[in-house]
């Protein structure tokens, strides 16, 4: 008896058949695992490591440029709107959720014998090289991943040997990701080189630091997390306050949510490249900061 | 009105409204601040002072007094003591045209956008309360305005579920549940000319609203025009708390407990609370902002979740004691 050769539904019907038989079927050569990703984080993961022809679906979200570091590929792939009925409709072997998954979602996908896979989010560095690892076992991606995580690692090397003077900052985000110790933002603010002196306490802060704080921390540089710049809203309520106009018009960097919003091996390059940003902006800033610094936290 | 009950609260404010300037991330003692006002050549200090809590200071004072000064007189009106400026629909209209504002580009074309559809809104849910209700009487007014507040709440919910930015849902959130963080003199110039304007509408109604507390045929048997301080009151309310809130978000329950607190002090006059209730209205959001500042939590804590976690225990103390004063 042939194992090979056959299409996905008779090899399923076959499988526990042949199995009673003594026929073993490889996984990985019968079919590669076809996946389907139901949350924005897991997406970048789910695109940077399988190869597009296995990806059944990933959200609408990973299309968006500002939010989305894996744009790009996500144009050739399906998309879904993360929702138990286009699970079923696309009937993939594995499903990867985020922790912040409807738990709704969750318990009718178990439910109905999906084999699911949970991610939690990716604060540190450390966390990134967990998830890419879970991640791509899953997929039996071992080799990609083990390639992607050398890759960050080489990157965070470079940038620790060209430290150059520490870049006082003051960083948030619009969103409700706070640039708070213990975050992915603030841990690729770290090994960007900035110091971020309005940090906030550890927690889902979110906030904006006030405007008595700036002048009080004069930091060299505004980092605004900005998603949705484009879109309105009120991320940009602090840059209209008259003080911030005077002191940071020229001192503000806009970085986008995708380079801070999830940890993938990717979060390295994202560093480097706002480490560029801020040094380009702060040789160019001509106005001068408010008095110097009170208290440094 | 006595004199020496003015005279302690314009005391008890003024000496808010400085420690107000005083409190904050950077320490400022008396001394600086004096040597600061007196210093030729601007420094830290002036610039905290000047531009970051003065414009904060008078926009608590100006939001706590419209705040209070309403509500003495919708509960004058109204001859119930539930009366807020919220009931009416002002609240919600104001929100609903900050968020149309705010999320849907109108405020990258001009700052004033959200304060001018703030006012719009409370204007508009006002008028369709008051137009509901023009044949009814007192109870009347009090439902079209639920109804109406109701529907201005969904209409937020609605621009936000629809809203282009993602995110809407959670800045609008802690949007509305008030604060004068960061509000500079951009603020002030917008909003304290309605908050004035609406202050002033409803300081004429003080008279009228005597004579209302007798009902409505003897007031207008004594020669009150029912209609006219109706109008006034209504107008004047939407025209300040809808700047009001437009600048600071919802901020609830200074209404409710200002003209309360004030009430037993000018011997349950309803026209005579009008000031007394104004001064305590401001002296709460002056202190209650004060403790937002004192008090850290890590994320800041909002004006108006303070304020309601204050106010709520003391609306459920006045159940209990009207309850316990009807028979």
């Amino acid at each position: 008896m042939r194992c090979g050769g056959l299409d996905g539904l008779k090899l399923i019907v076959l499988a526990s058949l042949v199995g009673a038989l003594g026929c073993s079927i490889p996984r990985a050569v019968a079919r590669p695992v076809r996946v389907m990703s139901i949350n924005g984080c897991s997406d970048q993961l789910v695109l940077a490591l399988a190869d597009p022809r296995t990806i059944a679906s990933v959200t609408w979200l990973s299309r968006d440029p500002e939010g989305s570091y894996m744009w790009r590929a996500a144009q050739h792939v399906p998309v879904n709107h993360g929702s138990a009925e286009e699970v079923v409709r696309d009937h993939p072997d594995l499903v990867i959720a985020g922790s912040y998954t409807t738990p709704a979602t969750r318990a009718l996908l178990v439910k109905l014998h999906y084999r699911l896979l949970v991610l939690q989010p990716a604060d540190s560095f450390d966390d990134i090289r967990r998830e890419t690892r879970t991640v791509a076992s899953a997929l039996g991606a071992t080799e990609r991943g083990r390639a992607l995580i050398a890759h960050m690692d080489a990157t965070l090397t470079r940038l620790a040997a060209d430290k150059g003077p520490p870049l006082r900052v003051a960083a948030w985000d619009g969103a409700g990701f706070s640039a708070a110790p213990g975050s992915l933002y603030a841990s690729i603010l770290k090994v960007a080189g900035a110091r971020n002196v309005t940090a906030q306490t550890q927690g889902m802060g979110g906030s904006t630091p006030e405007v008595e704080k700036l002048i009080a921390t004069a930091p060299q540089l505004l980092v605004a997390g900005a998603p949705g710049f484009e879109k309105p809203g009120r991320q940009t309520d602090v840059a209209h306050h008259p003080l911030v106009r005077r002191f940071w018009s020229d001192r503000t960097l806009v970085v986008p949510l995708s380079s801070y919003e999830c940890g993938t091996p990717f979060s390295a390059d994202a560093a480097l490249s706002l480490r560029e940003q801020m040094r380009a902006k702060l040789a160019r800033a001509q106005t001068p900061l408010p008095f110097a610094p009170v208290s440094t936290p | 009105m006595k004199p020496a009950l003015l005279l302690a609260l314009v005391v008890v404010v003024v000496l808010a409204a400085s420690s107000s300037l005083l409190v904050g991330e950077v320490g400022v003692s008396p001394a600086q601040a004096v040597r600061a006002v007196l210093a030729a050549q601007p420094n830290l200090t002036t610039l905290v002072l000047w531009d970051i809590r003065l414009p904060r200071t008078l926009l608590a004072l100006l939001i706590g007094g419209i705040l209070g000064l309403s509500g003495a007189v919708l509960q004058g009106l109204l001859r119930n003591p539930l009366a807020e400026p919220g009931l009416l629909g002002v609240s919600s209209g104001a929100s609903f045209g900050a968020v149309i504002a705010i999320y849907y580009g109108l405020t990258s074309a001009t700052s004033l956008a959200a304060p001018v559809f703030g006012l719009v809104g409370a204007l508009v849910t006002t008028g369709a309360a008051m137009a509901l209700a023009r044949r009814g009487g007192t109870l009347a007014l009090i439902l079209a305005g639920a109804a109406v507040s109701a529907i201005a709440a969904a209409g937020v919910e609605l621009a936000l579920n629809f809203s282009p930015n993602p995110y809407a849902a959670y800045e609008i959130t802690t949007w509305l549940m008030g604060s004068l963080a960061d509000r500079s003199w951009d603020h002030v110039k917008l909003a304290a000319p309605f908050i004035v304007a609406g202050g002033v509408l409803l300081l004429l109604t003080g008279r009228g609203l005597d004579a209302l507390a007798l009902g409505e045929a003897q007031a207008e048997s004594l020669g009150v025009d029912v209609r006219r301080l109706r109008l006034l009151a209504l107008f004047g309310t939407a025209l300040g708390v809808g700047a009001a809130t437009a600048v600071a978000g919802a901020i609830g329950f200074v209404g409710l407990v200002a003209p309360h607190l004030m009430r037993p002090l000018v011997g349950h006059r309803p026209g005579q609370v009008l000031i007394p209730a104004a001064l305590a209205g401001a002296l709460i959001v002056t202190m209650a902002d004060l403790a937002t500042r004192l008090i850290h939590l890590g994320p800041e804590l909002k004006l108006g979740v303070l304020i309601s976690l204050i106010g709520a225990p003391f609306f459920l103390w006045l159940v209990i004691h009207v309850q316990r004063r009807s028979p």
